[in-house]
């Protein structure tokens, strides 16, 4: 009875020093971890999000073709990688598949303005005001039309984050050169290897959501991903950094049930031997 | 038996089991309290082993360190996730396994006559293995390793006259850097672990001579406890310690496998950055009191040095400071309520040294030093009231 009430005190006090270093430190440390907002209702637009994908192809040509490659329809970019590379700092992307990836909204209101929309004012491309609400609706209308549905985590990672972040663990370089990267943003963007670990997994998809809200001031830019293609993000980042989650929860199990047959043992040998004191 | 009676003629090996273990005897009036000095040799052998695994793909370079951690280790290597999680785990609960071992010597007046050199190695030993836990914590070269290597060597500087330069030599370099990591590897790995079992080997033969304190701190001899008052310790007592061993081991592999992330911070997990201070930077949990004494001062930093360094080492002259004749704390009204307002007060600090030193939370924290201190300075007087009530009393 007594050796249970010290070990009752011995946790009692672990378990207000565990709250204290760990839940409630967190809490006064990282504050409020704000909520993502798929909505991205500070976007107010008047352009279409809807119209002819026919259309579409045809501005699509006269507008983005220039830097934006599309190879689901076999469309080069106009300008080669390095050159890009050169003029921008950093590598535009192949529009293929942004349309499952990005929210529509999103991306009409960033083809108007893509500084504002990715609330980086030196966000490389241009503003396309010569542009009518309408033929960003036809655009995203054809994007839509040649976009592959069901991305993997992976993929989307790849064609989200791939273009300055490196997966170095996963073999997947960032598109851009590093010293160009730190050109255009002022610093190396981290690798994503084990950012699963490093972040929580809540502050990760307010943080790819909007980055102003987990890191006022970082240079990255807003990339208006939807509900889905963020969890899927996150997801990966977490399965990459943690790749034996299963196997361990398993052993766990087996090696837990071998100390409580060893502690039943020495139980019992405890008992036998002391029988006999006085 | 045969190999037995050959040992015996070349090393005496029947008087060495006795010494050490069947005519070695335990007080019977002792709680479980008294099996931690085991369950930290239990951990001590766990963080060797787990250490060992480590080392065989670990590479102590500051451009693979990182990597070797958490994609060799932790990725490749079949089962190095466990190595990892064990030895981080380990680490963090050595120490709670070592305050509880320290805290029963305070409580129990373990420290005291004759037993000053058990206690005194024991803390050679506490501080030996602070200083293997913080060089080993530069090795996965995360942005948390480096910084809190960065921050600590840099006290270093308020030293006078030789301050700025034995920083220099401590890093060997301006800044923490490979030079850094190759040393603390060297320091980690052989240096400090060898002295630690060395000095394991001393805190234990050291207690074999005057035998455990017990809980109402009656000086046993060896006679009363072989005729009914202690037990052998072989195999009467260690019985018991191997009951309380699988017990502490189902905890220890519980936190492995599921709880382990609270030894291993998240902002490790960054590879170190030395253009880069992360927003808070604070040490293990283990070393937060004493960061929290060092910030305590926070309106002097030379003061706030001072008080560090005694905060580390002021426990080892307990035996001087306490020089009342009542051994155990059982029978100490007043040594109670200031032992457990000193534990109540560790616990505050370790909690405070993580939030960040702002406002109520300075105050706070120097409140929370001085009350650390205060329990120290207590001792002397309350030794000379307890003298003179035994004195009186006769």
């Amino acid at each position: 009875m007594k050796e249970l009430k010290i070990l009752l005190i011995l946790i009692v006090l672990v378990a207000i020093g565990y709250w204290g270093i760990e839940p409630y430190a967190h809490s006064v440390m990282h504050g409020e971890v704000k909520h993502p907002d798929f909505k991205y209702s500070d976007i107010q637009t008047t352009a279409s999000t809807t119209g002819d994908p026919a259309k579409g192809k045809e501005l699509f040509m006269a507008n983005c073709a220039s830097c934006h490659g599309l190879k689901n329809d076999g469309i080069n970019p106009g300008m080669d990688k390095n050159a890009a590379i050169a003029s921008f700092n950093v590598v535009p992307p192949d529009l293929s598949n942004i349309a499952s990836i990005v929210d529509h909204k999103f991306l009409a209101a960033f083809i108007k303005n893509p500084q504002e929309a990715t609330k980086n004012p030196k966000f490389a491309m241009p503003p396309m005001a010569q542009l009518s609400d309408e033929d960003v609706g036809h655009i995203i209308a054809y994007l839509s039309s040649v976009a592959k549905k069901d991305l993997t985590g992976k993929e989307i990672t790849v064609e989200a984050c791939g273009r300055c972040h490196g997966v170095k663990y996963q073999k997947i370089q960032a598109e851009t050169p590093a010293d160009n990267l730190k050109a255009y943003l002022g610093k190396v963007p981290p690798d994503l290897s084990v950012m699963g670990k490093a972040k929580e997994l809540e502050y990760l998809e307010t943080f790819i959501n909007n980055p102003q809200n987990g890191l006022p001031g970082t240079s990255m830019p807003r990339l208006g991903l939807t509900q889905e293609a963020t969890e899927k993000v996150v997801k990966y980042l977490d399965e990459i950094a943690d790749p034996h989650r299963e196997q361990r929860n398993k052993l766990g199990v087996w090696v837990l049930g071998y100390l409580v047959v060893m502690a039943g043992l020495t139980y019992a040998w405890k008992k036998k031997i002391w029988k006999n004191l006085h | 038996m045969r190999l037995m009676d050959w040992l015996d003629e070349r090393l005496a090996i029947r008087q060495l089991i006795k010494v050490m273990l069947t005519e070695y005897y335990v007080p019977k009036n002792i709680n479980f309290l008294w099996s931690f000095g085991v369950l930290v040799m239990l951990v001590f052998a766990i963080l060797v082993v787990s250490g060992i695994f480590l080392l065989m793909y670990y590479k102590p370079d500051s451009h693979l360190a990182f990597d070797s951690v958490n994609k060799t280790i932790m990725m490749d290597v079949e089962y190095g996730w466990l190595f990892r999680h064990t030895h981080a785990v380990g680490a963090s609960i050595m120490f709670l396994v070592l305050f509880i071992h320290m805290a029963r010597g305070i409580y129990y007046g373990s420290f005291k006559a004759p037993r000053e050199i058990v206690w005194i190695t024991g803390y050679i030993l506490f501080v030996l293995m602070s200083a293997t836990a913080f060089t080993g914590y530069l090795l996965p070269w995360g942005q948390m390793s480096y910084w809190a290597a960065q921050t600590i060597t840099t006290l270093f500087e308020k030293i006078p006259f030789i301050g700025p330069d034995l920083v220099v030599w401590i890093r060997g370099n301006y800044i923490v850097e490979d030079a850094t990591l190759t040393r603390f590897f060297a320091l980690h790995v052989v240096f400090l672990p060898l002295l630690l079992i060395v000095f394991t080997a001393i805190h234990l033969y050291a207690v074999r001579i005057p035998g455990s304190n017990n809980e109402d701190g009656i000086e046993l001899t060896k006679e009363e406890k072989k005729h009914g008052k202690g037990i052998p310790f072989w195999p009467v007592f260690m019985a018991k310690e191997f009951f309380v061993m699988s017990v502490f081991l189902i905890f220890f592999f519980y936190l492995v496998f599921y709880q382990y992330k609270f030894a291993m911070d998240p902002i490790n997990f960054t590879p170190a950055d030395y253009l880069q201070t992360p927003m808070h930077i604070y040490p293990e949990w283990y070393f937060l009191a004493f960061y929290e004494v060092l910030r305590g001062f926070f309106f002097s930093q030379n003061l706030g040095l001072i008080a560090f360094v005694l905060s580390m080492f002021i426990a080892a002259f307990l035996p001087w400071l306490d020089t009342s004749p009542i051994v155990s704390g059982k029978n100490r009204p007043i040594y109670k309520i200031l032992f457990w307002i000193f534990i109540a007060d560790f616990v505050f600090l370790t909690i405070l040294g993580k939030l960040p030193p702002t406002g109520l939370y300075a105050w706070l924290g120097f409140a929370g030093s001085l009350v650390y201190f205060a329990f120290f300075l207590a001792l002397p007087i309350l030794s000379k009231i307890e003298k003179k009530k035994v004195a009186g009393g006769r």
